[in-house]
């Protein structure tokens, strides 16, 4: 019986004619007395089994047709082993009584129609009655009913409704809970049986190696990989032979007993050896040959079970499985016609560390020549797992090759197929196009794990960006102009972009993108061609490139680049000069950078001014970027700078305005004021209260003294996601410390221990260290220390403390390394070597904790 | 004959090879070396860390010349090669004793 109970009180008793009864009566035992003879000639096993599950099968269709027609659709359903048409001499008749709409009057008169007359023949019925709207949401109390219902088969009533019910259960889901349900139900049944199936006195449906095993190996495969028993240690033909076993002793011990029992015990172990025609001269010879029957079949049908527990693909994602033999679609036929679903094999290899099946890349390969390039990313959800795709891990390379193998990749990107295998003859490549540009990516992959002493200052330097997808972007698109035989980089910037455009890619990183395919040639040739040891060259790049993040992805990039021309391309030589350059434009870009201001004719100014929107005035925006650092223009987007404009206007003295927003996880606070002392520490102080984890910071000042800060966090204790108000509840708090309200360190007690009474050995030895001859306007602080909440908060304040105003603030992590760079003055100009040295040593103090 | 060995910036690298074509001395070896003269390197400072950048990137050209033609490579390499600064580089000069072919094994005068 499936379930305690039905869902649904049984109807009240009205009898049908006893004409009627006594027909049904008749016909049932007829069918049982067949089938009371086969088993006692010892045929009681699967053919006489579904021989009985038709007759009773007759009977209810009979039943269903004298019940009358109820007025809403009714299907009568068989589950469980009446299903499967392994139904016994004894065995519960299990039923689902499924109705197209809700149970009215004339439903209930179906049901007493048809049941009645069941239990007025003493037939045990497990019964559930049910309407099909229960089966939308997948019900997790009963997996014994789920299980139950993979066996459902339709005997009497509407098609169409079991259709319908069969569509709505079969869902990836419900597969994956059905499946994890099994698995435990197995463990726990074995465990049961001490996990032996030995038994002097087998329960031939329980015990392992029993008829639920050979169940369970079945649904097994059938949920995962329904070819799976045909590869299974044992013959498929003597899986059967065991199943089949196993059913005529359970046959025999029904009919023994008289009853729905299972275990072969002692007493009925001489009478089933009779009964099966075992010879021997002796009784106890007879039942010795029963049980090595018995234990040689119940063997096999453990280890295929075993086998098909290890074996079996293990869903990993929507009609996606993960076998020994990597990930493969469980049902190819529905794979093939939802392109949408292809990429997110390849996410499932990359995060199994395997391979897609040569029979799921097959697939793919006969239908992708039916999609255009958007089937495969029709939603934004596909447009951003497939940039997800690109991150940067063991493996990469890998499927990426595989997916051009099978075609997927110059389908999803038709200007990577006008590379594919071109030829370009050269004197230092030495693989087509195609193949370089793969190898680029699997460069990348191999320096973010690298062990090699040599690459771990470019390791740092990938480890030190946020995301490295854009890059892998980048690089797949780098090349893509080279279908031509004239310059190239121009022509692969105008593929791109329509690349980036299709999968609509946001602004800021469609540039980011083609600025690195534009200048992808650029770092190499000054660092192989200019006098790098000219300042001026060096400015002039870091011009350019304008942003640390950009210099670190454009050196990235280089270093694939070269890597991926030949083996012997990338010299240890060239290395060092890469890395010289690099070095060389960090520093002007962290420490130089902050002299270069905005002025009126400042570049991407005029850009700015002629997209601005209807209520900015091109005099509001000049008088707000005007004597800002020259960086602002390239660090934040057109969008974020109208932003930053609005956010100032109208503002007075003691006002502070904010703003506070989320993109992928990640905070962006942006506050204007014009008073400035302790700002930027009482903002560090108030986010870290909040348990923000502070990823980059911003200090920028104009030529009107107005300041803004630009924070980025992310939320780790998750407060803005979990608390519906806390939005609000921030920026009233930054409000009031900033305007001088409330006191920082009042709000930072509970978290005294952390914040302000930081002590300990920090595991990153602190270094700080103050130069004047960098920058023309500042003098730069470069502080490295281990990372910890409220470090910048300690660090800002006690820089506030000394009466120095930060005009700027390069914040970033590596790692449990964060380093900070600050650009600071005091009363306007930079520090003499007195207040130098008494910073210094206050920061190194507070940092290593004796302070 | 003469050889002609130079030590001389990588970017200057492009203009000695043009400067030498212009002479029609077309035959010559490149190699990526690293070494200092008087130009000892310098500290570099990345992220608060301090490195020493003591062994500095250079190419060696290397050309084979007639007698009479060595003065005017050796001026022309020179002139390419020269910045100014520390660092320039250095020209090396050696008499060739003997030099063979060997795609033919035929000795060269």
């Amino acid at each position: 019986m499936i379930g305690a109970a039905s869902r649904r009180d049984a109807p009240d008793m009205s009898l049908t004619g006893p004409d009627a009864g006594s027909t049904l009566r008749a016909a049932l035992e007829a069918a049982r007395e067949d089938l009371r003879q086969e088993i006692a000639r010892g045929d009681g096993g699967r053919a006489a089994l579904q021989a009985h599950a038709t007759r009773v099968d007759e009977l209810l269709q009979q039943l269903y047709v004298e019940a009358g027609v109820p007025d809403r659709p009714v299907a009568i359903i068989a589950l469980g082993g009446y299903g499967r048409r392994h139904l016994s001499l004894h065995s519960d008749i299990d039923l689902l009584v499924l109705f197209g709409g809700r149970i009215g009057p004339s439903e209930e008169r179906f049901l007493r129609s048809f049941l009645h007359p069941l239990w007025d023949l003493g037939v045990v019925v497990g019964h559930q009655v049910r309407e099909l709207d229960e089966f939308a949401d997948l019900e997790t109390d009963n997996p014994e009913f789920l299980l139950a219902l993979l066996d459902a088969r339709l005997v009497a009533g509407a098609a169409a409704l079991f259709d319908r019910l069969q569509a709505m259960f079969h869902q990836p889901t419900t597969h994956a809970y059905i499946l994890r349900s099994l698995l435990e139900l197995v463990e726990e049944r074995h465990a049961r049986f001490n996990d032996t199936l030995y038994q002097l006195e087998p329960d031939v449906k329980e015990a392992p190696g029993a008829l639920r095993d050979v169940m369970a190996a079945r649904t097994i495969a059938m949920l995962t990989d329904p070819v799976l028993l045909r590869r299974g240690p044992a013959d498929p033909g003597r899986f059967e032979d065991a199943e089949d076993l196993l059913l005529r002793v359970r046959s025999v011990l029904h009919l023994e007993s008289g009853r729905n029992h299972n275990v072969l015990s002692h007493e009925l172990q001489e009478h089933t050896a009779a009964v099966l025609g075992y010879a021997g001269a002796e009784p106890r010879q007879r039942v010795e040959r029963l049980m090595s029957d018995y234990f040689r079949h119940a063997r096999t049908v453990g280890r295929t079970l075993e086998w098909v527990r290890r074996a079996a693909p293990v869903p990993v994602g929507p009609n996606l499985g993960l076998s020994r033999d990597g990930i493969r679609f469980l049902d190819p036929v529905r794979a093939a016609a939802a392109p949408a679903s292809w990429i997110g094999a390849f996410q499932a290899a990359l995060e199994a560390n395997t391979e897609v099946t040569d029979e799921a890349l097959s697939c793919i390969q006969q239908h992708a020549e039916r999609y255009r390039p958007d089937d495969f990313t029709p939603e934004p959800r596909d447009r951003a797992a497939l940039l997800r795709l690109f991150r940067p891990r063991p493996g990469l390379y890998a499927r990426l090759s595989q997916m051009h193998d099978c075609g997927l990749l110059g389908r999803i990107f038709p200007e990577f197929d006008a590379v594919a295998w071109r030829v370009v003859r050269d004197f230092y490549h030495k693989y087509t196009v195609d193949e370089h540009t793969l190898l680029t990516i699997r460069n990348l992959e191999r320096l973010v794990q690298t062990d090699a002493p040599e690459r771990q200052r470019f390791k740092a330097v990938a480890a030190s960006l946020p995301s490295l997808e854009l890059l892998v972007l980048a690089l797949l698109l780098h090349d893509v102009g080279k279908w031509r035989d004239d310059e190239h980089a121009p022509e692969s910037v105008r593929m791109a972009a329509e690349a980036l455009d299709r999968l609509q890619v946001p602004p800021e990183a469609r540039e980011t993108v083609l600025f690195l395919i534009r200048h992808h040639l650029q770092m190499s040739m000054v660092a192989f061609r200019r006098d790098t040891e000219d300042p001026e060259v060096v400015r002039e790049f870091a011009r350019l490139l304008g942003t640390e993040d950009r210099l670190k992805l454009l050196c990235l990039m280089t270093l694939a680049d070269i890597e991926a021309v030949s083996p012997e391309t990338l010299t240890p030589w060239k290395e060092e000069l890469i890395w010289r350059l690099y070095v060389d434009t960090y520093n002007h870009l962290t420490q130089r950078y902050g002299d270069e201001l905005i002025g009126r004719n400042a570049a991407g100014l005029g850009e700015l001014l002629t997209w601005r929107p209807h209520d900015l005035s091109e005099a509001e925006i000049i008088g707000f970027v005007e004597g800002l650092p020259q960086r602002y223009l390239q660090l934040f987007s057109r969008d974020a700078i109208y932003r930053h404009v609005r956010l100032a206007r109208d503002i007075g003295p003691d006002e502070v305005h904010l703003s506070l927003e989320q993109t992928d996880g990640v905070w962006t606070l942006a506050v204007v004021t014009l008073d400035k002392p302790f700002l930027f520490s009482n903002i560090c102080g108030v986010l870290s209260s909040f348990g923000m984890n502070i990823l980059r910071g911003q200090a920028l000042t104009n030529s009107n003294g107005l300041v803004l800060d630009v924070f980025q966090f992310i939320d780790d204790e998750r407060f803005l996601a979990m608390n519906p108000d806390a939005h609000g509840q921030v920026l009233h708090v930054l409000q009031d410390v900033v305007s001088g309200h409330a006191d920082v360190t009042t709000r930072l007690r509970g978290r005294e221990r952390s914040v302000l009474q930081w002590r300990g050995a920090p595991r990153v030895a602190p270094v700080v260290r103050a130069d004047n001859t960098a920058s023309g306007r500042y003098t730069i602080l470069d502080i490295v220390a281990g990372n910890a909440l409220g470090l910048l908060y300690r660090i800002s304040r006690v820089i506030s403390q000394h009466g120095c105003d930060v005009d700027l603030v390069l914040i970033s992590t590596e790692g449990e390394k964060a380093i900070d760079v600050f650009h600071i003055t005091k009363a306007g100009i930079k520090l003499d070597e007195a207040e130098q040295r008494a910073l210094t040593s206050d920061l190194q103090g507070t940092l290593e904790g004796t302070l | 004959m003469k050889l002609i060995k130079s030590i001389v910036r990588p970017n200057k690298v492009d203009e000695v090879k043009d400067a030498l074509a212009r002479l029609n001395i077309a035959g010559m070896t490149v190699t990526e070396v690293r070494g200092h003269g008087k130009q000892k390197g310098h500290t570099a400072i990345y992220r608060g860390k301090e490195y020493n950048v003591s062994l500095l990137p250079k190419m060696e050209v290397e050309v084979v010349v007639a007698d009479a033609l060595a003065d005017e490579a050796i001026k022309a390499i020179v002139d390419a090669a020269r910045t100014g600064e520390i660092g320039d580089g250095r020209v090396f000069v050696f008499p060739v004793l003997e030099s063979y072919r060997i795609r033919t094994g035929e000795r060269e005068v």
